[in-house]
């Protein structure tokens, strides 16, 4: 069972082809960037990772789950230990922190269980979420509501949010764009060392290349749809991949 | 500047069009404005209306009561009480019953899969009833309840809680489905349930903007509860209305005054938990970051919300075991004698069966008979009198609207908190105090104004003035200010942005901030609102004739007193069918705009 396989993925909206024939493979622990510019496919790539959706064409694997051609677990079971960083976040910003984050079991849990975690959060729950969000340094913000709290602030939440999950895979639309520039570098910091630590593959897309560069072996640049170059890009690559 | 006014006269089509639906309704409805017999001074009158309400009184200014009479005081204690308890319990009712039809008239629980479309149109047919149901006025919902199971508090409370419950479906349905998906996404994306998202995702951020309609709506049926007392339900409505027929204005100021301040006080509770809800309350304690224990003893909780809360509960659950029983006993089978009777009276004139209480053999032969004479009779009846009051209705709710906005327009920049203040968009300006006192008082004529329902007001003013529809526009144009300039001053709060702090850094006045930068930039909400509460205008039109001036209530009121309820129906549903064009028309105009 292959990690995550993508093979000749296109993804057509109407008219427009967000994705045009795209093939990779990913190890588990790999940490990989994606980058290009606006419109090139990041996003929709992210969500087929996902399994959000289906490709137009090709087929898109995912912990053994192709959405075309069947799964080795359900499809829940396997969304259950894909994370999901959004650009906004998907937070909901008049819950508390502690809500916010037990949502993120729903996958594994049922219903009922689901209305008790946002009134009534299991003791064990609470401990777990209380010692992932000590690591994030933000555990004094546990009971307070989620929109008291600043940008980079929030991000950590998002990201208890999967921790909690129990993701095996991350998905992060562009992290960076909701902190401000000087706080860029320690977001990936965090989000690199969570990976190393908990041996989470991480698929990051970004706009800033030399963070990019600094902290992911590998890099994806896209491009109208295609992928351009994988790997370690030469600067004459990455000038080639932003020129229109 | 040019910009801004090239931004308004781009809307000149709409002047224009006001003004010559304006220049119509004055066609349509005369300009004969008093209209008492010629021995009357209605200046003598309305001066000595308006001078009793410096002298409200406190005691029966009846000298020939009974020494047994209950006083005064302790009757409009029970009127109000009673007014307050009607409105509790159909809130009660409307809420749980507004949140599942709000559910299923949202998209919230459409499949992804074949059975969309099906389920979809199901969901459409639901949203039109709910609009028909709205659309038809609680006080005539009243009319037919009190013929269908007779006068009984539970009468009052259903007439008032069935439109309260449609309404709040179809307001909770859309915002259900404004809220950002992205939080569910998120949840379904980690492999949660369609419900799992919903109940994570959408309902806990859609969940202030329901409560604060649910209380404003709870507003709303306090208002509709007094007004009941016009057709006779015992609240406060009814000891205005006798004691204004007998011309003890002193009585009548106290009753408005108290009825006044009840509305000012939920409405206040209410702003005071809609902020609370949108700004949580701050951490008071500093959290001990070492022990989640007492992170979540330290954790900030509402305790005003909470104890209201708590006093809702208390109060819904008073409101429903004490005082009058709800539903008077009847003898067994008198009840449904008697509703088997309106179902009779109900039925269209060629097709009613001739005995009050007919068996189904005597409806089906009725039937058969008399079906092919119901087009004929519907076509009559349009043509005479239904065409002329439903035009007349609509022409009425035209000239309010415009009334009221042309009134609202010039107020708003006096009023809204951002610019009446000394410190207006954050910009120290001159004139601070005298500024803050005239936005003060433009503030309080929004509350005094929208706190009388129309009906009130159209029944006093018809008092005054006479019979004509020129009152009854004005009733209308005075409570549809208050709401109006309330909503356009908060658009007007809301838009902190940074061009009408430059026209004042520039120096400008406030009055050329709003003009050249807050009204082009507000407009289109301006427009939104506006035609938001003309629909509320045509829907109220449809029953204030009932006070006796030729429009649709007024031919309700007259079949009324002939049992003639298939006709009522007639005109209850020709009301709702304008109400529902206005309600398309609005929408429509509405999404132009947002566009």
């Amino acid at each position: 069972m292959s990690f995550i396989q993508v093979k000749d993925a296109t993804r057509r909206y109407g008219a427009t082809s967000a994705l045009a024939g795209v093939s990779l493979s990913l190890a588990p622990g790999e940490k990989v960037a994606l980058i290009g510019p606006s419109g090139s496919g990041k996003t929709t790539l992210l969500r087929l990772l996902g399994l959000q959706e289906k490709p137009s064409t090709g087929n898109v694997s995912t912990l053994g789950c192709d959405l075309c051609a069947g799964c080795a677990m359900s499809i829940r079971e396997t969304r259950s230990k894909i994370g999901m960083l959004p650009q906004d976040l998907g937070l909901v910003a008049n819950l508390r922190v502690i809500q916010n984050i037990v949502l993120g079991r729903s996958g594994t849990r049922n219903l009922l269980r689901t209305c008790r975690d946002l009134f009534f959060p299991s003791k064990s729950d609470r401990r777990e979420i209380f010692e992932s969000l000590q690591r994030l340094d933000i555990a004094e913000k546990m009971y307070d509501r989620t929109d008291s709290l600043s940008g980079g602030q929030r991000q950590r939440v998002a990201l208890a949010r999967s921790l909690f999950q129990g993701a095996e895979i991350l998905l992060a639309d562009e992290p960076l764009s909701a902190v401000d520039p000087a706080r860029g570098r320690d977001v990936l910091k965090l989000l690199t060392s969570l990976s190393d630590e908990q041996g989470l593959s991480l698929i990051v897309s970004l706009h800033q290349v030399e963070l990019a560069r600094e902290f992911f072996p590998r890099i994806i640049g896209l491009k109208e749809g295609k992928i351009v170059f994988d790997g370690t890009p030469t600067d004459e690559q990455i000038a080639e991949l932003y020129q229109s | 500047m040019n910009a801004s006014w090239r931004m308004i006269f781009g809307r000149r089509w709409l002047l224009v069009i006001l003004a010559l639906l304006f220049a119509w309704t004055v066609g349509r409805l005369g300009t004969q404005i008093v209209n008492l017999s010629e021995t009357a001074d209605p200046w003598a009158a309305s001066a000595r209306f308006f001078g009793a309400a410096f002298s409200p009184s406190f005691s029966d200014q009846n000298p020939s009561l009974p020494a047994t009479a209950t006083p005064f005081l302790e009757r409009l204690g029970t009127d109000l009480l009673r007014t307050l308890r009607y409105a509790v319990i159909a809130i009660s009712i409307a809420i749980p019953l507004g949140l599942i039809l709000g559910l299923f008239a949202s998209e919230q629980w459409l499949p992804t899969n074949k059975s969309r479309p099906v389920l979809n149109s199901l969901r459409w047919i639901l949203r039109m009833g709910l609009s028909l149901i709205r659309a038809i006025h609680e006080l005539i919902w009243a009319l037919l309840f009190l013929a269908a199971v007779g006068d009984s508090p539970l009468t009052a409370c259903l007439a008032l809680a069935i439109p309260s419950s449609a309404i709040l479906g179809k307001v909770f349905s859309e915002l259900i489905d404004e809220q950002i998906r992205s939080a569910r996404n998120v949840i379904t994306a980690s492999g949660g349930s369609g419900a799992q998202g919903f109940i994570g995702g959408i309902l806990p951020a859609a969940l202030p903007d329901m409560i604060s309609y649910a209380l404003y709506r709870f507003e709303c049926a306090l208002r509709s509860s007094a007004v009941l007392g016009f057709i006779g339900i015992e609240t406060i409505g009814l000891g205005i209305r006798r004691s204004f027929n007998n011309i003890y204005y002193g009585e009548v100021w106290t009753q408005l005054y108290v009825l006044i301040a009840l509305v000012i006080i939920v409405e206040s509770i209410g702003n005071l938990i809609r902020r609370r809800l949108r700004n949580g309350v701050p951490r008071r304690k500093e959290a001990p970051s070492d022990s989640e224990t007492a992170l979540r003893k330290t954790a900030p909780k509402d305790h005003f919300v909470r104890s209201l809360g708590m006093a809702a509960i208390i109060g819904i659950l008073a409101a429903w075991n004490l005082g009058d029983i709800l539903l008077k006993p009847g003898i067994e089978g008198q009840r449904i004698e008697r509703l088997s009777r309106f179902l009779a009276q109900l039925t269209p004139d060629p097709v009613a069966p001739e005995r009050p209480v007919p068996t189904w053999e005597e409806r089906k032969e009725a039937w058969n008979t008399g079906s092919d004479q119901v087009i004929p009779w519907l076509t009559n009846l349009w043509k005479s009198p239904g065409q002329e009051a439903l035009t007349n209705t609509v022409a009425m709710s035209v000239a309010a609207i415009i009334l009221a906005g042309a009134a609202a327009l010039l107020l708003v920049p006096w009023g809204a908190r951002t610019l009446a203040s000394a410190k207006p968009l954050g910009l120290e300006m001159m004139g601070g105090k005298i500024r803050g006192l005239i936005g003060a008082f433009v503030r309080g004529i929004f509350i005094l104004t929208r706190a009388v329902p129309e009906y009130l007001y159209a029944f006093l003013l018809v008092g005054i003035l006479g019979p004509s529809a020129w009152p009854l526009v004005f009733a209308l144009a005075l409570h549809n200010l208050g709401i109006l300039g309330r909503l356009w001053s908060e658009v007007v709060e809301n838009r902190n942005t940074s061009e009408p702090r430059e026209i004042l850094r520039l120096g400008g006045s406030r009055l050329q901030a709003f003009l050249a930068a807050l009204l082009p930039l507000s407009l289109n909400r301006f427009i939104l609102f506006f035609f938001y509460r003309w629909e509320s205008c045509v829907r109220e039109a449809t029953v204030l004739g009932m006070l006796g001036i030729s429009s649709l209530g007024y031919y309700i009121s007259i079949r009324e007193s002939f049992l003639q309820y298939d006709q009522i129906l007639f005109f209850a549903l020709l009301g709702a069918a304008a109400v529902i064009a206005g309600d398309i028309l609005s929408d429509v105009l509405r999404s132009k705009l947002r566009s």
